[in-house]
């Protein structure tokens, strides 16, 4: 199915930091509200509770309390406010969601304390209708708002740590700063972010935040872009150089020519991918989902069977009602739907602090299982910006070196792969005359070549396998191949008319973070394959440079999604594949967790499941160790949340009575729900102090 | 505490936990019946599927609309859509309950704020027939998309 990300939808990203911002402030305001009422619920119910001391301690009256204060009527006066007023929402909405067919918490405590005070009510006003049957008229005023108070109190806490999950997108969305320092009319003006268009000039001062993404256009300077991409060290920026809105500048003054705005940028990109692995589910929590369908239903059916088999065994309706409350006010429907989705929340937001951008939950769930990685060579373990090493004719070969270049330049130039312009650049420079000859019949073979008619001549520029291939001799080349192949350099050999000419040796350096990366990825018990183009001898040098085993080579930028599959039928377990976004998109897609290496200035993400912004390959073993730790969180959150259901339902029904002697009281029941859900963020919440474990130095 | 403070009162002083009353067989079995049926009313209340979707209008270039209200859950809950046409859910939340803030499509990735008593639309592109749910942050109230 598709999931667009960027298709027209009103309140999306277009005013994020304005819906942000309002839900803020109905959590805020949501608090205040709850604060005011915990505070009247707690001192009506200590005022309650006093009240019932004697019938507590199962005496008729103590010597400091007066009678009328421990009359049932002054708990009917005390706690009356507390069910009204204090708790009222859980009863208006148990009402709405029964209208509706539906049944959540609300229902469980609204129904649980309701039974509890109504019963209680029967018993003060018409007290004659119990003792008639032979039962006490006590009451359990008490027990309602003690449950309400802690229930009260549960959503508090929840609440509050309900907000600090969204902390993380909160705190992206802060990074841009309100107002630009635009070139307007000739004059710099300092206007409202949102006023900004593609195309004005900024101009930013050192220890200033850029508003926007753009190109500097004059002046030097280093920027921080930590707060996006994870990478600690600062940037060194010039003209031509693309700059990210909302990173930091450091010491120069410089101006840039704004290239996106609004929902274009990085940082708003960014957002949206958290935002959207928050919406998303994994597959844990689909679980969880359906059992939270029938929940509440069954825990309504639990309670009234409670009530009846404590009916027919002792034959008292009170204490039947109070198993019957007990039942109702345990089971927490909560703790089970707030097990992931919390996870997920901040382990999403911790990622995109270290520059990982999970696209969904499911990524985030899979990576942590992989067992195999696939890692791509070149732009990958390499910088992605090889340069010709080595240019040497044949002995055998008949033309001079100023014509070769000549007529390598001018086919090369056609092609956009970087090799080809490794070889411009290496070649251009040293011709004589810059008028380069004219191409016919271009043609560029994915993983191969060139080949082309230039100067009168047939030139074909590519891999010696694929001139062998096409028939020629390639015996002269191979000890020079063998040589060059050996210092890790990809080889290009040209041919002129069927003859081997002279060949390129073109390297590329391996980036600053592979060799630690790729340890710590076996430290994790991850199996690590390069996939290369690259002839085998080439891709084996660079294997071992980097302590990779496992190479396979000559592979063509068509045939990398296949070896992805291949691997998965072997049985590798769950594959990954790490690649640039672009070219090696089929091959992301394919595996189980597709990995794009970002630049920094731009998130490229078509494909893939996960998005490293900064390219820095440390965010690997970074991403799948986050991965662990939510898996693990989430396990320990939905382990205790079935747990506590599990063990509390039986408990509060009587089940252990007639083996232990336990009875569980309604109120204890009503403080364990409480503390269940309270305790499931709370876990949730430990993820923010993940912090990956730094590599070590190469 | 009452029942704990109450049992540990009658466990020292050797007395029955609780008063047992005879009780009439009639009444034992007229509160065995209605427990019963106060069980099969509830679970059908609650779980049996009620009335039927709600067909979306047709709104401006092809695009379907519903409005769907969020009060204690979503009305409709069940929402008929055309296969192979977008279309645009507002949410109208009249509901204070944290819970029901924010409305999450799963299957598209897409989670909505929905601000007090405003109401706030999604677009969804045109999907193929199947059924796509939609709930609360929590999972709790639910509603489902009906493609036919």
């Amino acid at each position: 199915m598709s999931s667009p990300s960027a298709g027209p939808s009103c309140c999306h990203a277009d005013d994020l930091a304005g819906s942000a911002s309002g839900m803020e402030r109905e959590l805020a305001h949501e608090l205040t509200l709850l604060r005011r009422k915990l505070t009247v619920a707690s001192v009506l119910t200590a005022l309650v509770m006093l009240s019932s001391l004697p019938h507590m301690l199962g005496v008729h009256a103590l010597p400091f309390l007066p009678g009328w204060f421990t009359s049932p009527w002054t708990q009917l006066v005390l706690s009356a406010p507390v069910l009204l007023w204090c708790g009222r929402e859980f009863f208006t909405g148990a009402w709405a969601a029964f209208r509706q067919h539906s049944a959540d918490m609300n229902t469980l405590v609204a129904a649980g304390t309701g039974i509890a005070w109504l019963t209680s009510l029967v018993a003060t006003l018409a007290p004659q209708l119990l003792t008639n049957e032979g039962l006490p008229a006590d009451v359990y005023y008490e027990t309602a708002v003690v449950i309400l108070t802690l229930v009260l109190l549960g959503s508090l806490m929840e609440a509050r740590a309900r907000g600090q999950t969204s902390e993380a997108i909160r705190r992206l969305l802060q990074l841009q700063p309100p107002t630009a320092r635009v070139l307007r009319d000739g004059a710099v003006q300092e206007i409202p972010v949102a006023l900004v268009v593609v195309g004005d000039l900024v101009q930013v001062r050192p220890g200033e935040k850029l508003p926007v993404d753009g190109v500097v256009e004059e002046g030097n300077s280093w920027v921080e872009e930590s707060m996006l991409t994870g990478e600690p060290t600062p940037v060194e920026k010039g003209p031509g150089d693309a700059v990210i809105g909302a990173s930091m500048n450091r010491s120069g003054s410089f101006s840039f020519r704004v290239s996106r705005v609004g929902t274009g940028t990085v940082l708003a990109q960014i957002v949206e991918l958290v935002r959207q692995a928050q919406s998303s589910r994994t597959r844990v929590q689909r679980l969880a989902d359906q059992v939270v369908g029938w929940f509440v239903p069954a825990v309504i059916a639990l309670a009234i069977a409670a009530f009846v088999v404590w009916f027919l065994v002792s034959g008292n309706p009170v204490l039947a009602m109070l198993f019957l409350v007990s039942v109702l006010v345990i089971a927490c429907p909560c703790a089970l739907g707030l097990a992931t989705p919390t996870s997920i929340m901040v382990a999403s937001g911790k990622g995109a602090e270290n520059g990982l951008i999970f696209r969904s939950a499911e990524a985030l769930e899979t990576a942590g299982g992989l067992r195999t990685i696939v890692l791509d060579k070149t732009g990958t373990l390499t910088r992605g910006q090889p340069a010709v090493t080595d240019f040497e004719c044949l002995p055998a070969g008949r033309l001079p070196a100023q014509a070769l270049l000549a007529a390598v330049a001018a086919l090369e130039e056609r092609s956009e792969h970087p090799l080809a312009e490794a070889i411009v650049a290496f070649s251009r420079p040293q011709l004589q005359d810059p008028q380069l000859p004219a191409v016919e019949g271009f043609e560029a073979v994915a993983g191969r070549g060139v080949k082309g008619r230039t100067g009168g001549m047939n030139v074909l520029v590519g891999t010696p396998r694929w001139l062998s291939e096409l028939g020629l001799e390639i015996t002269a080349l191979e000890p020079l191949a063998a040589r060059l192949e050996g210092s890790a350099c990809s080889v290009a050999a040209v041919a002129v008319d069927g003859r081997i000419e002279a060949c390129f040796g073109i390297a590329d350096p391996l980036k600053p973070s592979a060799v630690a990366a790729v340890a710590a990825l076996r430290r994790l018990g991850i199996e690590v394959v390069m996939l290369s183009g690259d002839a085998r001898r080439t891709a084996e040098v660079v294997a071992s440079q980097v302590g990779i085993e496992r190479v396979i080579a000559e592979v063509r930028p068509a045939d990398k999604a296949a070896v992805i599959r291949r691997l998965q039928e072997q049985g590798e377990g769950p594959v990954a594949m790490v690649g640039d976004g672009i070219n090696d998109a089929p091959a992301l897609a394919a595996a189980d967790v597709g990995l794009a290496m970002g630049t920094g200035t731009d998130v490229a993400i078509a494909a893939s499941d996960i998005t490293l912004i900064s390219g820095n390959l440390a965010g690997v073993p970074a991403a799948i160790e986050l991965s662990r730790h939510t898996m693990a969180n989430i396990r320990q959150n939905l382990v205790f949340a079935f747990a506590y259901n599990v063990a509390g339902l039986p408990i509060a029904a009587g089940l252990l009575f007639p083996l232990t002697g336990w009875l569980l009281s309604p109120m204890i029941a009503g403080g364990a729900m409480a503390f269940s859900s309270v305790s499931v963020v709370s876990n949730a919440l430990r993820l923010r102090r993940f912090r990956p474990t730094p590599l070590a130095a190469s | 505490m009452t029942s704990f403070v109450a049992a540990a009162a009658a466990l020292t002083s050797g007395e029955p936990l609780w008063r047992t009353i005879e009780q009439p067989l009639v009444l034992r079995l007229a509160v065995t019946a209605a427990g019963l049926a106060l069980i099969a009313a509830e679970l059908w209340w609650f779980l049996a599927r009620h009335g039927e979707a709600v067909a979306a209008r047709e709104g401006e270039r092809g695009l379907q609309e519903i409005t769907i209200t969020v009060d204690g859950g979503y009305s409709p809950a069940r929402v008929r859509l055309i296969a192979g046409r977008p279309v645009r859910l507002t949410f109208h939340r009249l509901d204070p309950s944290g819970c029901v803030a924010k409305v999450i499509v799963p299957d598209f990735r897409r989670s909505l704020d929905l601000p007090l008593n405003a109401r706030t639309s999604l677009e969804l592109p045109a999907m193929e027939p199947g059924e796509y749910p939609f709930h609360c942050g929590m999972a709790m109230v639910r509603g489902v998309l009906e493609v036919v």
